[in-house]
């Protein structure tokens, strides 16, 4: 009979608070309804929220300075990875809660099963990031999905949301049985479902005559997993979902699903990885990462659409985070994975020392700190802009319509230059950082075709972001453009976001000492 | 008592699951695609099944049940998004989902 100790329930804490407040909230809408005046405002709920988003990511912060560790007889982990990626996520919901307050009032849609979906999502990615066994992993990603599916067709406007959430659902349904039979047969072929137990009998059955299972296997899992941090070629349901879905939503998308999917992914594959030679891990990701980097920077540079543009910046940026995947694959030099033209390793920098895999961790979960923070200040000037008469037009987020913002909503247009100029790479702000860092992990880790890549697709990149920039602060408005109105939750949203991307960028120094130190894997 | 060997299903699940994954790429209506992609993951429980009945061993089992209960909540969910897709425009071909096009 197994016995669980409070220990073993600490990592569910921050996703079990979560979910309890988006309970919280959908019994508020059945009860507190019927009382007069109360239908009138809603206001609490994006408060309660938030409330839950914090404490969920204050608990997530106590964990983090846990020692990793397995809990759940193996089906789960508690370890400062997948702690800091709740407190991420916690922070990116807590802002888009607070983003949609303004903009669902606008509509007059604010109900509180859109806040407690949101919340049920970012419980799925809190449990997706601890997952270390596969059925686990499933039902964690299947939990955020849904809640995005929903949330992506919430909105009963015009024919996009309904669209968006279809193609959502269409794709992510596909990704995830992709995933599943992936899973299947990994099952199949070592018998069991446990990241730990998989990887202790992996290497034995990779070189068997059930190695075609394994491959197969793995192969599958990889593409599930593209699918979901949308990886060129797998990226083609990103531009239609994240311009069909109400904007704080699509917020929510770019910053916390896909750091949650990024996190389960590196589980799977550094914990499976030993069992089958890290050439294939390699060769996937550095092809996936040159793709989608080169490929995401190329889709963007055309569009004048302003939430089109930052979907494809998001498959960029899924480039980036990639590249520092493949980095912890490397292969080391003087072994197998040489002459692979651009994704080879270089020679010249010597044998990968052990210490380059924390720098690497570091680099990884600072980028993805970094970007949902820059992300959400994004589609929160964009959400703030929005006008519900052009809903059903497809210039609601034109270029022009960031003309002259300077002169009539300066805070907006700074928010929206620091966060440009942090998309694009350039200091102080924290997208330079987490660039900088990506970029030396995969130097030292011998990827210099790729680094090479990389810095010059961002350099591309900083085109299409300045343009922006260039709109609000160099043409004046057309005549008679309407000016949007405030909301105080969108004001403090944006101002801290933005502190968050200027304050990240000069002073990053605590951040990634403490990651330095903390980025340990419960499973490797 | 002659039990069928475990290829057997294996072979029909690889069959299903790339008739599924076809039917998706291929099938136009939307409720035919969201069939096809049932079929996947029933393709993927009877994987786990066939390989837990020939290890004798639950974990498969516990997670065709699993998987059950998420296609189920999946179809719930998936079902209302394919109803308002057809009370915004009057089809579920998904030729016709073509609004953001650029």
């Amino acid at each position: 009979m197994p016995s669980f100790s409070i220990q073993d329930f600490m990592p569910i804490f921050p996703a079990a608070i979560l979910a309890v407040g988006a309970m919280a909230l959908l019994l508020s809408e059945a009860f507190l309804v019927s009382v007069p005046h109360a239908s009138a405002s809603r206001g609490y709920q994006a408060v309660i929220g938030v409330i839950t988003a914090a404490f969920a990511g204050t608990v997530a912060f106590h964990n983090a300075f846990e020692d990793p560790r397995v809990v759940l007889q193996g089906f789960a982990v508690l370890d400062p990875f997948s702690s800091f990626v709740t407190v991420v996520v916690a922070v990116t919901v807590g802002l888009a809660v607070l983003l949609s307050a303004g903009f669902l009032k606008h509509r007059n849609a604010e109900r509180g099963e859109f806040y407690a979906l949101m919340l049920f999502a970012a419980a799925g990615m809190s449990l997706l990031a601890l997952s270390a066994e596969f059925i686990t992993l499933f039902v964690n990603l299947e939990v955020l999905s849904v809640a995005t599916y929903a949330l992506t067709a919430y909105l009963r406007r015009g024919t996009r949301p309904a669209e968006a959430g279809f193609k959502y659902f269409i794709l992510g349904a596909f990704s995830g049985a992709l995933l599943l039979y992936g899973a299947a047969l990994l099952y199949g072929a070592t018998g069991t479902t446990k990241l730990a137990g998989m990887a202790e009998v992996l290497r034995a059955a990779s070189s068997g005559d059930k190695a075609w299972l394994v491959y197969c296997g793995m192969v599958l899992v990889a593409t599930g997993f593209a699918f979901k941090v949308a990886a060129v070629p797998f990226h083609m349901w990103t531009p239609d979902v994240y311009e069909g879905a109400p904007t704080p939503v699509t917020a929510l998308m770019s910053a916390g699903v896909k750091a949650a999917a990024f996190v389960a992914l590196i589980r799977v594959f550094v914990a499976l990885a030993p069992g089958l030679g890290p050439q294939v891990p390699f060769v996937l990701f550095g092809g996936l990462a040159l793709l989608t980097m080169v490929a995401g920077n190329l889709m963007a540079l055309p569009q004048r659409n302003v939430k089109r543009m930052l979907a494809y910046s998001s498959v960029a940026h899924a480039g980036y985070v990639l590249l520092g995947v493949t980095a912890l694959f490397a292969p080391a030099a003087g072994t197998e994975g040489h002459g692979m033209g651009v994704l080879s390793a270089s020679p010249l920098l010597g044998q990968v020392p052990a210490s380059a895999h924390a720098d690497i961790y570091k680099a990884i979960l600072f980028y993805l700190l970094g970007y949902a923070v820059t992300t959400i200040g994004s589609f929160g000037v964009l959400a703030a802009l929005e006008r519900r008469e052009d809903e059903t037009r497809g210039t609601t987020w034109d270029l022009d319509r960031f003309a002259g913002l300077a002169h009539s909503k300066p805070g907006w247009a700074i928010a929206m230059a620091a966060c440009m100029l942090s998309l694009g790479g350039i200091p102080p702000t924290v997208g330079f950082m987490g660039k900088l860092l990506v970029f030396r992990a995969a130097v030292d880790a011998g990827l210099l075709g790729l680094a090479i890549v990389g810095v010059l697709t961002s350099a591309a990149a900083a085109y299409y972001y300045l343009r922006v920039v260039v709109y609000m602060f160099m043409r004046n408005a057309a005549e008679g453009a309407a000016v949007p109105e405030r909301h105080w939750q969108t004001d403090v949203a944006l101002a801290v976001a933005t502190a968050g991307v200027i304050l990240l960028g000069i002073l990053p120094g605590p951040v990634t000492a403490w990651l330095t130190q903390a980025t340990m894997l419960a499973l490797r | 008592m002659q039990l069928v060997p475990t290829q057997h299903y294996l072979i029909l699940a690889a069959v299903l699951f790339c008739l599924g994954m076809l039917g998706v790429l291929v099938r136009r209506n939307a409720l035919v695609v969201f069939m096809c992609v049932e079929l996947m993951l029933n393709a993927a429980n009877l994987t786990f099944l066939a390989f837990a009945r020939e290890r004798g061993d639950v974990t498969g089992h516990l997670s065709a049940f699993f998987i059950i209960a998420v296609a189920a909540a999946e179809a719930a969910v998936g079902l209302a998004i394919v109803i308002a897709v057809f009370r915004s425009r009057g089809t579920v071909n998904i030729d016709e989902l073509h609004t953001m096009k650029h």
